[in-house]
């Protein structure tokens, strides 16, 4: 077994540095590598695990988040950038408006395994942000960097024209 | 704790009062998976966490003060929906509130019962669990007569509360489940108590939403993947890139520069069987998941690849071929007789192939381990515990009852979670790094990479033709690694054979969502199709001469061949699609029947293709399914869209390449699957059908869609696929 002998270490150490975060309002001050994903530190460092490790490489929207209220793959943008930016992340959503997109994701029960659905909400939430009245066309396109391998896709299309389908619903986003 | 119980037991809680412990699983004792409560519940459920004041009034099936009742699940939930399903098969029978209906992951499961595969969940605990509802049911009404001091004949039970008839009197189930008493002779009264007629199902037919998907959409659902201990540390492991090669030395000296990396240890293959292995690896302790995937990076390891390094695809194809025509086999179906070459007037023969797939579930392989030498504990997404138990006991000589695995739901199984590779592998890296608790967890690329495959199989069907008619039907299948051969030949043609041979392929496989039905659903449905166009009949038409009312076919299966039911979907989906309507130039509409008697469950398919401006595109996909008695008409049609997608993916594609034994697909860039803009419509129905009991569901959809497709394909362009996915196929010029 090898171990890290003192030089490695102190090397190391300067790769550390103290980054905040903003998610969901509160702000997490935390030592990390700057260098790290956005998701990683997500995950691993302030166990806010809703935020789902699908491909690492942004092909699958399995850990999107909304930036400043833009959905970006957080696997592919490092903490240090995010550093101070307003971050939502799934377990923020109930506390907003866009609750009631959770709630037409239930009424046309989406999820199977469940396991890209956060990512599936936080994108679509975005999409609404930037396009609060899609039409089908531009649904599909927008979630189509999402990969669901349960294949919910017909019942996600469905879930957010409900909400714009029913204005009760969408005037309260 | 592995130890076969009774069925009933009794307990003495705390308080003095004494419960009845209904142990209707014959499995150890149940823990809950802790997790943190909702801070905010979005609709009041809360599955998953133990609280306290609970009244196990059986090991799987809690009553608590409040009258909320938690059912372990008894099988691995991985969105195939039996959270909702088996419990509402309990609810049912228990006469409870389906509002009050929680579901508990079981913590601990090494039991006989728990493999999840093969559509069989909801047809094996079906009995088992209307027994336990009404059981308790029971004991619950004689609970409350002892209360009332009157006859239990003189109450009922309805929506959690057991009432006198003919008066307002009434006890909430939570009020009497700590008074539930044992009758001595109670397994008797188990085995024998009354069941409800189907005409009085109240839940069981109805579309009840799942109880799993609103801990989903908050992002609380419990995979493994997002477990956190106190001193967890996280591992990635750098594989041998070929199967079954072997670590020569590694230099770790860069990536202990990366900081979060801890200990860089070697892991040393494990052979669980000839076609099963767990590589020699370099396995990176570190901190955080994202330091230990970039201390893989940087490990440099010398491998022997070994003899797989050698194995090139089309030579491989090539000698597949070979035994197909040679006289090698196993026969595991004959009807009828031999039929000479002489008797026919002519031969229809055609071979198929159906290559290695991968399984992408979305949450990729991972489990967290602590080896503690004679003990040791795991948190995994499994498909069966059992076999993981079976095999750490076997290579790692701790004695099963030492042995605890905490089973969390799955994002995603398909047959992969039945392999237990990944999770020894996890508990091989625990033990490595000297006994650290740690959560091992693969890349999407190391998913890709070492994904136990679908195997690839080559399909030859022959048919013999006298006077226009068949009389023999024969099929071969060569298959990489895997023995079995379905041999589900349902057409009735008076003689009939299937044989079988395995081959040694280039790497490890494993069960993938329907399994061999896949590749010979393919196979003897594009053949059918093309038998039917060389006699000139109507494809439809033709299948149903063939499928004669009443036969009842046996393949040496548990379960026979229920031809009304096959004929059944393939009537109701011709008719809902339409069949033989008019396509504009360039589109087809083409059809499949396809049974899986693993499940005991009939499904078909009619797509609908165009192929214009050199594009084939699958515009609409019609299918039905008789799955028995539906529990959940609407979570049979979900699982029918997953099916047909899934296959969609397959034929759009699937495969896989390798060089040197390396497969040479890594991410959703190289090895794509359908997205939500390339979908057809789909229109899923549901069979009318008196059977007693439920079938299964899950693997009903993908079958019979790859024929449906490629014979639609046909009839659009006249062009024939034989192999799949038809980007290999057809490119350019259709
Ligand atoms: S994990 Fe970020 S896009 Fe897949
Ligand atoms: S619900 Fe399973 S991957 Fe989307």
């Amino acid at each position: 077994m090898s171990q890290p002998d003192a030089s490695i270490l102190k090397e190391k150490i300067l790769n550390m540095a103290t980054i905040r975060l903003l998610v969901n309002g509160t702000s997490y001050e935390k030592e990390m590598d700057p260098g790290i994903p956005l998701l990683w530190a997500l995950r691993d460092i302030l166990g806010l695990t809703g935020t789902k490790f699908g491909c690492g490489i942004a092909q699958c929207g399995a850990c999107t988040v909304l930036i400043e209220g833009k959905a970006v793959r957080s696997c592919s943008i490092t903490s240090e950038s995010a550093t101070g930016k307003d971050i939502q992340t799934i377990e923020g959503v109930e506390a907003t408006p866009y609750r009631s997109l959770q709630q037409a994701w239930i009424e046309e029960q989406v999820p199977q395994c469940g396991y890209c659905q956060s990512g599936q909400i936080m994108n679509a939430i975005g999409l609404l942000k930037s396009n609060p009245q899609p039409t089908d066309e531009e649904i599909l396109s927008a979630m189509a960097g999402n990969i669901c391998r349960c294949g919910t896709y017909p019942r996600i299309l469905k879930a957010i024209k409900s909400i714009l389908d029913n204005p009760s619903k969408s005037n309260n986003i | 704790m592995n130890s076969r119980r009774d069925f009933l037991k009794t307990t003495t809680l705390a308080g003095g009062g004494l419960v009845l412990g209904l142990n209707f699983l014959q499995s150890c004792v149940s823990e809950v998976v802790s997790m943190p409560a909702h801070v905010i519940p979005l609709v009041g459920l809360q599955n998953g966490f133990e609280a306290e004041g609970a009244f196990p009034i059986t090991d799987f099936l809690q009553i608590r003060p409040d009258g909320s009742v938690f059912l372990s699940l008894t099988k691995y939930e991985m969105g195939q929906g039996v959270s909702t399903g088996l419990t509402s098969i309990l609810a049912e029978e228990l006469e409870a509130d389906w509002e009050k209906i929680n579901v508990r992951y079981i913590k601990s499961s090494v039991s006989k019962s728990d493999a999840t595969g093969g559509s069989t969940s909801t047809l094996q605990h079906w009995d088992l669990l209307r027994k336990a509802g009404a059981y308790a049911k029971q004991l619950l009404i004689e609970a409350a007569a002892r209360e009332w001091s009157v006859f239990k004949d003189e109450c009922y039970a309805e929506k959690n509360y057991v009432y006198q008839h003919g008066s307002d009197v009434r006890l909430e189930y939570g009020q009497l489940a700590g008074k539930v008493v044992v009758p001595v002779n109670y397994r008797e009264l188990f085995e024998t108590v009354p069941l409800k007629y189907r005409s009085k199902f109240k839940l069981i037919g109805r579309s009840l939403k799942s109880k799993i998907v609103p801990d989903i959409v908050v992002g609380r659902h419990p995979y493994a993947i997002d477990l956190r201990l106190p001193d967890m540390k996280y591992a990635a492991v750098l594989r041998c890139p070929v199967f079954k090669g072997r670590l020569l030395s590694f230099d770790a000296s860069e990536a202990l520069k990366i900081s979060g990396v801890e200990k860089v240890v070697k892991i040393d293959g494990v052979t669980l069987d000839p076609v099963s292995h767990i590589r020699d690896g370099v396995a990176v302790i570190a901190n955080s998941t994202w330091a230990a995937f970039q201390g893989k990076l940087a490990v440099r390891a010398e491998w022997d690849l070994g003899d797989n390094a050698k194995v090139e695809h089309e030579e491989f194809v090539a000698d597949c071929l070979q035994r197909l025509d040679s006289d090698e086999g196993r026969e595991i179906l004959r009807i009828g007789r031999k039929v000479k070459e002489s008797e026919m007037d002519e031969v229809i023969s055609y071979t198929y192939e159906f290559p290695y797939q991968h399984h992408a579930c979305m949450e990729p392989l991972n489990a967290t381990s602590h080896f503690k030498g004679e003990s040791c504990e795991m948190w995994v997404g499994t498909q069966s515990a059992d076999k993981i138990a079976a095999n750490i006991e076997k290579h790692l000589g701790i004695r099963k009852e030492n042995i605890k695995i905490n089973c969390y739901p799955s994002g995603g199984g398909f047959g992969l979670r039945y392999s237990s590779e990944y999770a020894l592998e996890s508990m091989l890296v625990s033990k490595a790094a000297g006994g650290d608790l740690v959560k091992m967890c693969y890349s999407r690329e190391d998913d890709i990479k070492f994904d136990y495959l679908n195997p690839f199989e080559l399909n030859r069907h022959t048919m013999g033709i006298q006077n226009g008619k068949a009389v023999s039907w024969d099929f071969k299948n060569v298959m990489a690694n895997w023995g079995g051969n379905l041999g589900w030949m349902y057409y009735n043609i008076p003689n009939r054979s299937a044989t079988q041979v395995t081959v040694d392929g280039f790497t490890h496989v494993g069960a993938w969502r329907s399994v061999m039905a896949n590749a010979e659903g393919f196979s003897t449905e594009c053949f059918i199709d093309e038998v039917a166009h060389k006699l000139n009949r109507d494809p439809l038409e033709f299948r149903l001469s063939l499928l004669p009312r009443g036969n009842m076919v046996d393949f040496n299966h548990s379960y026979q061949c229920n031809i009304n039911r096959l004929r059944g979907a393939l009537e109701l989906v011709a008719r809902k699609a339409k069949w033989g309507k008019q396509m504009p130039e360039r589109h087809g509409q083409g059809v499949a029947v396809y049974p899986y008697m693993h499940g005991n469950g009939y499904g078909a398919v009619v797509a609908e293709v165009s192929a214009v401006n050199n594009e084939i595109k699958v515009n609409k996909i019609t299918a039905s399914i008789d799955c028995g008695l539906v529990i959940n008409p609407d979570q049979v049609r979900q699982q029918m869209e997953g099916g047909i997608i899934w296959a969609l993916s397959a034929i759009l594609y699937g495969g896989t390449e390798y060089v040197n034994g390396v497969v040479q697909r890594s991410n959703f860039h190289d090895n794509p699957v359908l997205r939500i803009n390339e979908i057809p419509e789909i229109d899923v129905h549901v069979c009318e059908n008196d059977e007693s009991q439920p079938w299964g569901v899950g693997e009903i959809g993908g079958p019979p869609c790859y024929a449906a497709v490629c014979n639609a394909i046909f009839a659009a362009t006249g062009r024939r696929i034989r192999k799949l996915p038809i980007s290999k196929t057809l490119s350019a010029n259709i």
